[in-house]
């Protein structure tokens, strides 16, 4: 096999899995939250909830395996990024004509909208959460007087608003993961690769150490 | 537009509902725009070749 072709993991198989997980997840979430609100009706609460719960469960064990098991750094904005992304507008503002550095595993569009997800995503986990005591479940009965209503107001406002942010989110993510010149990543999500040639010419080797697959 | 959802509780006080519906749309429009900005950017302003 040729240099250039040999494959590198950018996402082993569980990260894949609880990316997917996380992903499905989040779609039902967002399914059976606004399809009644658009006169789509079914019996959605209890896929609802019991989707919310898997979700939970999917970002905490991706959050043990990032803290633990992966390079935590890999998705903090450093200096580097803040540079680059400089060097990126006189770029394309005509005012450089040398192109900006290369990233380490994640760019900085990407650090920041997994940084947008994590926030709007724990805010709807929390909430959600939170709301929960208003329903009955095998664990508890319902009790709507655990907060007062001018709580539990403040919790659906934000619970909303986390839910209406994630169809901006979803959509842009969506739209970045098919463009032609980003489906290598995409391809790296679903297969765990990227060929040594898409590593050289998309990454730094000082910021991101590969594996060979 | 409204911007939330309100309604009244059995004393007669307005209570907090979430946020309206009716923002639905603004934000299904913001993922479009945001689409649209990046989609006339790459056509009119990208260098040529820029991967990133």
């Amino acid at each position: 096999m040729p240099e250039d072709a040999r494959r590198l993991t950018r996402h082993a198989l569980i990260d894949r899995l609880l990316h997917w997980g996380m992903a499905i997840s989040t779609l039902i979430l967002l399914g059976t939250a606004f399809l009644p609100i658009l006169g789509i009706e079914f019996a959605w609460v209890t896929i609802h909830w019991v989707s919310g719960i898997v979700l939970t469960v999917l970002v905490i064990a991706h959050t043990v395996r990032a803290s633990f098991w992966q390079d935590l750094g890999s998705m903090w904005i450093d200096k580097a990024d803040l540079r680059d992304t400089m060097q990126l507008a006189r770029w394309n503002l005509r005012m450089s004509a040398r192109p900006p550095g290369l990233p380490g595993k994640y760019s900085l569009a990407q650090k920041l909208i997994h940084h947008v997800f994590t926030l709007t995503g724990l805010a709807a986990i929390v909430t959600g959460g939170l709301m929960m005591v208003k329903i009955d479940t095998p664990w508890w009965e319902r009790n709507p007087y655990w907060l007062g209503e001018d709580v539990f107001g403040v919790i659906y406002v934000i619970h909303d608003l986390a839910a209406l942010a994630l169809i901006t989110l979803v959509m842009v993510h969506v739209y970045f993961a098919l463009r032609p010149e980003k489906l290598h990543f995409t391809r790296s999500m679903f297969l765990g690769w990227i060929t040594r040639r898409e590593y050289n010419e998309h990454h730094d080797s000082a910021r991101w150490a590969v594996d060979a697959d | 537009m409204e911007l939330l959802r309100t309604s009244r509780d059995v004393w007669g006080q307005e209570v907090l509902q979430g946020m309206s519906w009716d923002l639905i749309p603004v934000f299904f429009g913001a993922g479009a725009a945001i689409i649209l900005c990046h989609l006339l950017y790459r056509w009119l302003l990208a260098p040529k070749g820029q991967s990133r």
